[in-house]
Parts: structure tokens; C-alpha cells; sequence
């Protein structure tokens, strides 16, 4: 055996030992960071005080506590509202609140299938045989205190049996566990911070999302607006097909609503930092009052994401020739919808703009971006007519890509109005027709269907 | 003195090596319990994989077990003692026929007997089922680090925007011979459902046509058996095997929700 071998071989039979004694060690206290590249590039006197700093550092802290222990600081006002609102329930509040409650509903349905050994054993009365669950140490805790009051007996009498798959049913992970979660499954990407500076991300093509700015391309609302839970909750249940975010339906409905919390809280965090980076003046340094303010002031507007949201009431139009027609006209029109100048006039989104302009082509976070290739059928939020008429609706955050309902158009004969909710169906249709045309124009290619989801060349 | 202490050595490596079959055999004993062993096999085939499963695992363990009692009684029979020295001795026709033949003829029975197996699984596809190579029931694309089922439109494409998309879960009618393609997106990865006795890789520009006949309503596990990359732990998903009515009633309402109005997002 090599000198260097011998700490290795020691090092794995303690490590064996520490796992067949299941011996966790202490995990260390972790610390979130500064965003320093805003400080760098948007305050030079921040950027030279460091004691200011590490107050920035800790009064950040004082609002969203670290990884290890993250909370929301709930404002007395938040607790003193008609239904007192706490974001550190944020989720669970929302669905419990929800009048028709099917998302409460097929939370539990989930919970129910994720824990289905655990609630037979409860309902067979075997409370000794109940298996741990995996990643629900929380869940754990409240389950062996309920043995523990049984054993102990009360004098009450408590259908303990009820309980216990009340328990297993209605479990909504606390945000601390939601976080150890985050650091097992999205740290690597996404970083500690959210800033999408992990340590696979340099891997990634598109790279993954920075939450800090509070920007997300794949939402329901218009006015560029904050995304709902929902929103957050859709993407990680289906992913994002053609990039590197995966579904992770491997997870119970709440672990992923507890995720959607988390990454709230972290870009919350990062958008109340990036406004106290901008507010600081190196003479006043920094102030509880603005730090309060600015924090108040992101909370609501994702509080008011909801108003945002694009609904299409009643049952959807239906597909007819006319109305691809229409919709083909829009899009190549320069004084209509104008889609053609970036999506080009085969849709495959080599319009004139790309063309002479590739460096123009560049999203919030300053990364390249191309149009969507429309004739490839693959859609990222979503192949419904209800996604597309969104995307064109709404346009996609910190993209290119603008708000299409209400933009002024000329028609052919020279009339000027506001393209309306028909028009953005028509274009739904005529882009959807797209990926329905054969994929090379001309002659049949033998398995063109199967090139249809093969990567593309630029994402 | 030193003849006991010779004894003693003599019988603690002896029972060291004898340990190597006792505990070997008994693992596989146990695995069962342990829940380390096959699941239940659920597919049309699965039957025949765990018949020549069985086959090659008797082969082994009757000869692991023949060479290792053998390598015990040398052990203690030959041991050296005081001043013996080792004979050597050189060729033997004979013997080199036997070790030779022998392991020849197993290698004949081991490849004789799964051809018949390898060309239904993995061969022919099924002609009397209601899919085909040509139209099959999805097509089944693995990435990094996922895998989604796309199933076709109504009037069976899979080019369009009326197709269903669907992650991790993957829907399949049971008793039915499932015929569908399988692609990978980026690098190789490989379709493993153990209850199915079933693993094929995904090769990046190919359509490779896999089947299976699932027997049972249930969901089974898919996880990724080919070394993908740095997420290839996360690569797991479920087949979801449903009664025949549920299936087309699942199909029917995704296909119905393509065309919801959004208020329920």
C-alpha cells in the first residue's frame, strides 16, 4: 500500500463505520454571500466599505436567517392583517386558503401515494413498524413525539390512529427542510445564493436561473410581474424541456411546494440586496428604515403577482383555416404583429434581426439567446394553446421577446388599433400550425420525426 | 509447541477461506430479506430473463462452490510443513482436454439457450400487438437528467402540436404487447425497469424500437442504468402500467386538458 493510499483506505473504513453506526456528523452553519458583482459594477463606495458590508451581510441575515435556518422576518403588520399573513407558511396558507382546494387535494393524494407504507402500517395500528421516511426529517420528529405522548398515555381519550395519517397526509415540509432539499437538489446549479453560479452551471447551455434579480421567464402573468407559487411549482413539476432543468416529479407535491417557498425566499433575498446595493450612500450606511422598506416593497409585488395573471375565460377558440390565415398574416407583417423579424418567415427563427444583428441578441442576465425555432414543436413552458397565447400575450421576461397584446398594428388598409385577444388566438394557431409543417422544406426526409427533439444546435 | 501452533494456524486460515463460500452462499440466501434481490418480475418475458438467470446462477455456484471446497481441502491437506518441499509436475493431456471441454460445452449451453429469448425481446417485435415500429405507442426521450414520454396526436403523429408531453411518469396499458421508440437527447443513457426485466440503451441519434407486455397494474421504477453524467442519480421515473380503460381514460383527458382555457394554473 502506497503512503498515500493508507489516509484513503483509513478514511473510507471510517467513513463505512460512521454509515453503519448511522453517525451524521455535525453539519456546519452555513452562510449566504454578497452579491458582488452588482456591488462591483453598481456601487463603487459599497464596494470599497467593507465594513458596510458585513452590516449589509448581517441585515440581510436579520431577514432570512442563513441556509441552514432560513425564515421570512414577518413585519408586525403582516400579523396584524384580517387572514395575518406569513410568508414562512407562504404555500401551505395559499393552498389551505384555497376555496375549491384540488391542489390541497392532490397534495394529499401525493403525500398519500410517498407515504403509503408509513399509513398502512399506522392504519393496521403497528405504530413500532412505521419505516422512516426519506428526506422529511421534520415529518419524522412530529411522527415520534406522537408516539412518544401515546406511550406516555393522556387521560383524554385521541384517536391516535387518525392522527397519525393526518400527520402523513397534510405533511407541508417546514422552509429549513425545504432548504436541505435545495442544497441536495439545486445547490449545484442554482448556488447557495440562487444566483445560478453552482458549481455545474459553467456546464450548462442555457445556463441556469439567477433568482436574484427576481426575473422568470416561464410564468402565467403579464407586466412583467412576479411569478406565482404556481408558476414555480408548474416548472418544477415538469421541468423545462431542451435545457438542463429536469422534472422532479420524484418529489412529493409538498416537498415541491416547500422548493417553490424557498426559492422565493431566495430571490426576495436577492432582490432586497440588489435595492439596498443601489439605495447605499456611504453617509448614512446602512439603515434599518430602508432595509425595511425595500423588503416590505418586494414582498408585495410578489404578493400582487396574482393580479397579473392572464385569464382567458371560457372555453378556448377553436383552430380553423381563417384563422391560421389571419394569424400568418400578423405574423409576417412588419406593421402588424412583425413576429417574422426575429422568428423569420419559416419560423425556424433565423429572422432579419439575428441575421445582422447576432450581438443585439442577448437576455437580462446577458447571455446569448435565439428566437425559438417554431417549426420544431418543442415549446418550453408548455405546447397548450393557452401557453402560447401567454408567451405571445405577455411576452417572456428578460427576453427579447415583448408584450404583444395591446401593441399598436396598421392594417392593410391603413386603419391603426391595438392587436386584441383575437389576434394573439390567431397567431396561437399559425405558430402552432408550425410544427406541424414537415421539418425541411421541399422533399420528404426520412426520419423526420425522429430528429424532431434531437438537440438543437443553439439553445 | 510448535506443532499446536502450526495446528492452530493451519485451521484459522483453513476456516478463513471456508468462510469465502459459507458466507457467499449465504447472501444470496438472505438477499430475499433484505430486500436486495429482483422484484417481482411483472412483464411477459420476465419469466423466461430469470429462467436463464437461474441457469447461469446454478452453473456458477456449483462450480464457485466445487473450486472453493477444493481450495480448502488443499489448503489444509497441503499446508507446508517442516522440510517438505513442493513437487512440480508438468502437462497432462488428458486433464487439459477435460478443463477445456467443459467449459466449452456450458459456454454452448449458455449461448444456445438465450438465443431464442434475445431474438423475442430484443429482435422481432411483436407482429399481433395494436403498435409497430412504425407506430408506436410513444416515443420515449432520455436527457440530462430526464425522461419524458411524448405520445402522439389523435390521428397518431408524432410531428404537431397536439402532442402529449409527459415527464417522469410514463403511462402504459396492461396485457397490451407496448411497442415504443426510444432517443436520447444528449449523451447515452439506458432505459432500465427492473420489474420488467427490460434495460436498453438510448443512443443519441437513433430511434431503437423496444416492447414489453406488462401483467400487472402498478407503477414500476425506470432509473437510468448507463453512467450519464454529473445528475445521472437524479434519472429516475415511474411506469405507471394501468388497466386498459384507465389508459385510453388517461390518454382522453390529457388530450382533452391540452385544449383547457388555463384557470386551473
Amino acid at each position: 500500500m502506497s503512503r498515500n493510499a493508507r489516509p484513503t483506505a483509513l478514511g473510507t473504513a471510517l467513513l463505512a463505520l460512521c454509515s453503519a453506526c448511522r453517525f451524521e456528523p455535525p453539519r456546519p452553519v452555513l452562510h449566504f454571500s454578497l452579491n458582488a458583482e452588482e456591488i462591483a459594477t453598481q456601487n463603487a463606495d459599497l464596494d470599497e466599505n467593507l465594513a458596510d458590508q458585513e452590516h449589509l451581510l448581517g441585515a440581510l441575515e436579520f431577514l432570512f436567517g442563513t441556509p441552514s435556518h432560513p425564515k421570512f422576518l414577518v413585519l408586525p403588520e403582516w400579523a396584524d392583517e384580517e387572514v395575518p399573513f406569513d410568508p414562512n407558511y407562504w404555500s401551505v396558507d395559499a393552498l389551505a386558503s384555497d376555496e375549491e382546494s384540488e391542489r390541497m387535494a392532490a397534495l394529499r393524494a401525493s403525500n398519500a401515494r410517498a407515504y403509503a407504507a408509513q399509513i398502512a402500517a399506522v392504519r393496521a395500528d403497528d405504530f413500532d413498524a412505521v419505516p422512516e421516511p426519506r428526506y422529511a426529517p421534520d415529518l419524522w420528529e412530529d411522527w415520534l413525539a406522537l408516539v412518544a405522548e401515546r406511550r406516555e398515555g393522556s387521560d383524554e381519550e385521541r384517536d391516535w390512529v387518525a392522527e397519525g395519517v393526518e400527520l402523513f397526509e397534510g405533511y407541508f415540509p417546514l422552509l429549513e427542510v425545504s432548504a436541505e432539499l435545495y442544497r441536495q437538489q439545486c445547490y449545484h446549479c442554482h448556488g447557495a445564493e440562487g444566483g445560478g453560479d453552482g458549481s455545474t452551471a459553467r456546464f450548462l447551455n442555457p445556463r441556469p436561473r439567477d433568482y436574484r434579480p427576481g426575473i422568470f421567464k416561464f410564468i402565467a402573468e403579464k407586466s412583467k410581474a412576479h411569478p406565482r407559487n404556481e408558476d414555480l411549482f408548474r416548472v418544477l413539476s415538469e421541468g423545462i424541456y431542451t435545457t438542463a432543468m429536469p422534472s422532479f416529479r420524484r418529489f412529493t407535491d409538498a416537498q415541491l411546494w416547500g422548493l417553490a417557498d424557498y426559492v422565493k425566499l431566495l430571490s426576495i433575498r436577492g432582490e432586497t440586496e440588489i435595492l439596498m446595493i443601489s439605495d447605499y450612500d456611504s453617509a448614512e450606511g446602512i439603515q434599518p428604515e430602508t432595509l425595511l422598506e425595500n423588503y416590505r416593497l418586494v414582498v408585495e409585488r410578489w404578493r400582487n403577482a396574482q393580479n397579473d395573471f392572464v385569464a382567458y375565460e371560457g372555453e378556448i377558440p377553436e383552430s380553423t383555416p381563417e384563422r391560421i390565415a389571419r394569424g400568418r398574416d400578423l405574423y409576417m407583417d412588419a406593421n402588424g404583429a412583425n413576429c417574422v423579424k426575429c422568428h423569420g418567415a419559416t419560423g425556424r427563427g433565423d429572422g432579419e434581426s439575428v441575421k445582422n444583428n447576432p450581438e443585439d441578441a442577448t437576455d437580462e442576465w446577458g447571455d446569448p439567446i435565439l428566437p425559438r425555432d417554431l417549426t420544431r414543436g418543442l415549446f418550453r413552458f408548455g405546447r397548450r394553446p393557452i401557453d402560447i397565447y401567454r408567451r405571445i400575450y405577455a411576452g417572456i421576461n428578460g427576453t427579447p421577446m415583448p408584450e404583444h397584446f395591446g401593441m399598436q398594428i396598421t392594417e392593410k388598409d391603413g386603419t391603426k388599433r391595438l392587436l386584441d385577444e383575437d389576434d394573439v388566438w390567431d397567431l396561437v394557431f399559425y405558430v402552432r400550425s408550425l410544427s406541424a409543417a414537415p421539418l425541411h422544406h421541399g422533399a420528404a426526409v426520412p426520419g423526420a420525426a425522429e430528429d424532431a427533439h434531437a438537440p438543437a444546435e443553439h439553445e | 509447541m510448535q506443532a499446536l501452533k502450526h495446528l492452530l494456524l493451519r485451521a484459522f486460515f483453513t476456516l478463513l477461506f471456508l468462510a469465502v463460500p459459507v458466507l457467499g452462499i449465504w447472501t444470496f440466501v438472505k438477499a430475499p430479506d433484505w430486500n436486495v434481490w429482483f422484484p417481482e418480475s411483472v412483464s411477459s418475458y420476465g419469466g423466461e430473463i430469470d429462467r436463464l438467470f437461474w441457469l447461469i446462477c446454478w452453473m456458477v455456484a456449483i462450480v464457485f462452490v466445487l473450486t472453493e471446497m477444493a481450495l480448502v481441502y488443499f489448503f489444509f491437506v497441503y499446508s507446508k510443513r517442516d522440510r517438505t518441499r513442493a513437487a512440480y509436475t508438468h502437462g497432462n493431456h488428458t486433464l487439459e482436454m477435460v478443463w477445456t471441454a467443459i467449459p466449452a460445452v456450458l459456454l454452448l449451453v449458455v449461448a444456445f439457450s438465450q438465443m431464442g429469448t434475445w431474438a423475442k425481446i430484443k429482435m422481432n417485435l411483436p407482429e399481433d400487438g395494436p403498435y409497430s415500429g412504425e407506430h408506436p405507442l410513444m416515443q420515449v426521450y432520455a436527457s440530462q437528467f430526464d425522461w419524458r414520454a411524448v405520445y402522439p396526436d389523435r390521428e397518431g403523429n408524432f410531428r404537431g402540436a397536439d402532442l402529449i408531453e409527459s415527464p417522469y411518469d410514463i403511462y402504459v396499458p396492461v396485457d397490451t404487447k407496448v411497442i415504443f421508440t426510444l432517443h436520447s437527447r444528449d449523451v447515452l443513457h439506458s432505459f432500465f425497469v427492473p420489474s420488467f426485466r427490460l434495460k436498453q440503451d438510448a443512443v443519441p441519434g437513433m430511434a431503437i424500437p423496444v416492447w414489453f407486455e406488462a401483467t400487472k397494474v402498478g407503477a414500476y421504477d425506470l432509473v437510468c442504468a448507463e453512467l450519464c453524467g454529473w445528475g445521472h442519480y437524479k434519472m429516475a421515473g415511474k411506469i405507471h402500467v394501468l388497466s386498459k380503460d384507465d389508459f385510453d381514460a388517461w390518454l382522453e383527458g390529457r388530450r382533452a386538458a391540452l385544449y383547457s382555457n388555463g384557470s386551473e394554473d
